[in-house]
């Protein structure tokens, strides 16, 4: 079976069995927390690009996410932008910070992009946080990006209206969705040209510029799209949660998200996936230790890193491999 | 003119924290390729050990000074062990360092948020009084701070510069096998230097909470600001350094007086981006010659 | 004839799976100067970073003076008095030539001052330019410094990696005037060198690398009398 083969067939059965999840397990619970899980799994494919095959150590993908929230909240708060419109404007927005951000980073090395980026995230949040004037006084004082409390009532895709007492189960619906397109560009890109273009230049750099392949350009390309799907997922966000605040800033959420990546399998296709879901389950499984959280989180990543540096999809594909 | 004088005396106090908590971040960078994310973490866990061995225990605070920098050099030993020196012998080492330390720091922080709770303890080690110039009056503190900072850095310097050890530092972050040639023992030289650095780390946090305040994640700020300095002074380049770092506290002091304290921030990284744009190894650093 | 200093049975080297030397037996006796000479490419680098440990020998054996060092640290072997002077000198550029000199003593610092004494006057160049940083010297003035700084060490063998690489021929015959002389005092040398013909007649045992094997040995003067061997992988 050929690779591609089998993706599509990894796919066709993850999504037969997530589209039959809300008929088996029908609890308002499960389904909300899948939806979330959905979200972030867009998120971390699209990170997995950047870090694993652009190979460019970016850090601003939740500063990426936060565009897309805002963005979409703003867009619906201030100009009343139906939110349909909304999100992919919010999409499109995202790619242009992300181009910003990828010229003034991706001509540097490794470790100074990942301080930039963190830093320009850092940056975004301070601005945010520390801002107090008001910009509108319509109900209440009101700064332009919504300062600590945040923005809310800027509008809905219309399926509360729609389906008034399952809602959330549209939501997961939509989310689903986006996750699927999400993870078929993934795969179009790492098994596609782009894929291609990074692992020539991984493996012979000298050969691959000496026939034209410009790392910058292909890692502005691969931070372009990335940044696009990530934005997607930040508008839907603030849909779902009717609110966006500067906690999605937070640096918990950053070191949750690099940790799926890393467990399941920084690089692979479905590692991240795979890393988002056995994360999910791990935090809801020990929801009484949450005070333990974090800790346990910076454990499993530095022992992940060190131990296993190829992740969940390192091991599964090693005992395919000596099984065969 | 006593406006002047407030944003040196503030600019100077900000910058020799900024060098004493960018020395060690530097050192370990220049010797081992390694962007040490724990960093901040460390640097709090000075000021939690500092403030527990005055209160709790009733030690001296100079003794206290004194277990808070020994602790942490033994963080920074267990760094090296227990990641270092596994993921030296493969590959991607600055990647998985790097993500290590991640979870490296945000396992310190939490536990000293389990252990001393989320809320802001004031640092017992404190100089009361200030001296006056002009019409501005300087906290002894920020004075205290400066001299700590000054004999820190010469101390550290004559190190590098005058000593066998502090060579066979120098010599490993230039070459690595070169050093390795001359007989250093470059396992030893990594476990050192992260110690001195964890030290390092400890005497800046315990500054720092002094004329702030103790909290978990106090650390992250000073460990970002400690990143963009080596990054304008070229990663690695302890001497420029310390000179970008007194240079940004300074510019902080002033940003903040003219812009206010929300801008501060921002505008600096702006400048950082600026100087990446023109010189993208920075201020003091030497591009590498990468060969195919 | 004298002992062998340098003993090296059978041992083969690599990297990552790679075996770059292929069972390699040669021997550095003591006050000679043994030369290896051969294509580039070949593993002539690898044999000198093999026997100073930044190479792990994957099988056969290396002793100094009858005693193993394969399975040593590099600074152990440095230790053990087995110095290298690496290609392309490796200098620490942001050193001055003092603080360079002052690192090839690190692990053996005893009669510091009588060895730089040393150095300077072997290396006059040195002494004049002692508080320049390494990297501003001009390329036959680096390639002494690393010469120095190997002397420095004050050890039993001294091995050199092409000691000519990259330098006019004029500064090319300058350097190998302090290596023969270096021989004539007694030192024990391992020296890789590409060119056979530029240090044949002062070498007292060559061995000839081609592909990871030796593929001849014997007295200096011999190779030049057979110029088959010459012909064959040497190309001149």
């Amino acid at each position: 079976m050929t690779s591609i083969r089998r993706d599509i067939l990894i796919g066709l059965v993850c999504l037969a069995l997530a589209v039959a999840l809300p008929f088996a397990m029908p609890g308002r619970y499960v389904i909300t927390q899948s939806t979330l899980f959905f979200i972030w799994a867009i998120v971390v494919v699209q990170w997995n690009l950047v870090l694993g095959i652009g190979g460019i150590f970016s850090l601003a993908q939740m500063a990426l996410f936060a565009t897309g929230a805002y963005a979409t909240a703003m867009l619906g708060f201030y100009w009343k932008v139906p939110m349909l419109a909304a999100i992919p404007m919010a999409g499109v927005i995202t790619v242009a910070v992300g181009m910003l951000i990828g010229l003034a980073c991706l001509r540097l090395r490794g470790p100074y992009v990942a301080l930039l980026t963190l830093a320009i995230a850092q940056v975004m949040y301070v601005l945010i946080v520390n801002d107090t004037d008001c910009f509108t006084t319509t109900g209440g004082c009101m700064p332009l990006f919504g300062g600590v409390r945040g923005i809310g009532q800027f509008g809905d895709i219309g399926l509360r209206a729609l389906f008034p007492s399952k809602w959330y189960v549209a939501h997961y619906y939509v989310g689903l969705a986006l996750l699927a397109v999400a993870v078929t560009i993934s795969i179009i890109v790492i098994r596609g040209p782009l894929g291609l273009a990074f692992r020539a230049l991984r493996d012979n750099p000298g050969y691959a510029m000496s026939r034209g392949i410009s790392r910058f350009k292909y890692q502005l390309w691969i931070f372009a799209v990335s940044a696009f799907f990530t934005g997607i997922a930040g508008g839907f966000y603030a849909i779902h949660f009717r609110v966006v605040g500067p906690t999605v800033f937070s640096f918990s959420t950053l070191l949750f998200l690099i940790a799926m990546i890393v467990i399941g399998g920084l690089g692979s296709i479905w590692g991240p996936l795979l890393g988002a879901a056995v994360l999910m389950l791990a935090d809801e499984g020990m929801r009484e230790l949450s005070d333990y959280r974090n800790i346990g989180l910076g454990l499993l990543l530095a022992v992940f890193v060190i131990a296993w540096p190829n992740g969940l999809n390192g091991w599964l594909q090693r005992s395919r491999a000596s099984r065969n | 003119m006593d406006v002047l004088i407030q944003i040196v005396a503030s600019g100077l106090t900000l910058g020799a924290m900024y060098a004493v908590a960018t020395i060690g971040l530097s050192l370990v960078y220049g010797s081992l390729n390694m962007l040490n994310m724990a960093h901040g973490a460390i640097l709090t866990l000075g000021g939690y050990i500092c403030y527990a061995a005055i209160v709790h225990a009733g030690l001296h605070p100079a003794l206290a000074l004194l277990a808070a920098a020994f602790v942490c050099a033994l963080v920074g030993l267990m760094i090296y062990f227990s990641a270092a020196l596994p993921l030296l012998r493969a590959e991607n080492f600055e990647t998985n360092i790097f993500i290590a330390t991640i979870g490296i720091g945000s396992v310190i922080e939490n536990l000293m948020l389990k252990g001393f709770g989320p809320y802001p303890i004031p640092q017992p080690l404190a100089v009361d009084g200030q001296v006056v110039i002009g019409n501005v009056h300087i906290p002894l503190q920020n004075v205290f701070i400066l001299g700590v900072a000054i004999v820190l850095m010469v101390g550290v310097a004559i190190l590098l510069q005058r000593t066998s050890a502090g060579r066979a530092i120098r010599a490993t972050s230039m070459n690595r096998e070169a050093a390795q040639l001359m007989g250093v023992r470059v396992g030893r030289i990594y476990a050192q230097v992260l110690a001195l650095s964890g030290a390092l780390a400890a005497v800046s946090g315990i500054m720092i909470s002094s004329i702030a305040t103790l909290t978990p994640v106090m650390g992250g700020d000073p460990m970002l600001k400690a990143f963009i300095v080596c990054v304008v002074a070229g990663l690695g380049n302890v001497y420029g350094a310390v000179v970008a770092a007194i240079a940004l506290g300074l510019l902080e002091a002033a940003t903040q007086y003219v812009l206010g304290v929300r801008w501060s921030f921002a505008t600096l990284l702006l400048l950082v981006i600026l100087v990446l744009i023109w010189r993208p190894y920075g201020l003091f650093g030497k591009q590498q010659v990468v060969r195919l | 004839m004298a002992e062998a200093t340098l003993e090296i049975v059978d041992a083969s080297a690599g990297y990552a799976g790679r075996i770059v030397l292929d069972a390699i037996k040669l021997s550095a006796r003591k006050g000679e100067l043994t030369a290896i000479v051969g294509p580039n490419g070949h593993g002539k680098s690898t044999l000198l970073k093999a026997i100073s440990g930044l190479v792990p020998v994957t099988s056969g054996e290396i002793y100094l003076d009858g005693l193993r060092i394969d399975r040593l640290r590099p600074d152990q072997i440095v230790e053990r008095g087995v110095i290298q002077v690496p290609q392309g000198d490796l200098l620490f550029p942001a050193m001055t030539v003092h603080e360079n000199l002052l690192m090839g003593a690190y692990a053996n610092s005893d009669g510091l001052a009588e060895r730089l004494d040393f150095v300077f006057t072997l290396l006059p160049k040195l002494k004049e330019r002692r508080n320049q940083t390494a990297g501003t010297l001009s390329g036959g003035e680096r390639r002494m410094c690393g010469i120095g700084r190997g002397l420095m060490a004050g050890g039993e063998v001294l091995m050199l990696d092409e000691p000519s690489l990259g330098l006019a021929p004029i500064v090319i015959e300058q350097i190998y005037e302090v290596i023969f002389n270096l021989r004539r005092e007694g030192r024990t040398i391992l020296l890789v060198e590409e060119n056979a013909e530029r240090i044949a007649e002062h070498a007292d045992m060559i061995h000839l690398l081609d592909n990871g094997r030796i593929a001849w040995s014997g007295l200096g003067a011999e190779l030049m009398a057979r110029p088959e061997i010459v012909e064959t992988y040497l190309g001149v």
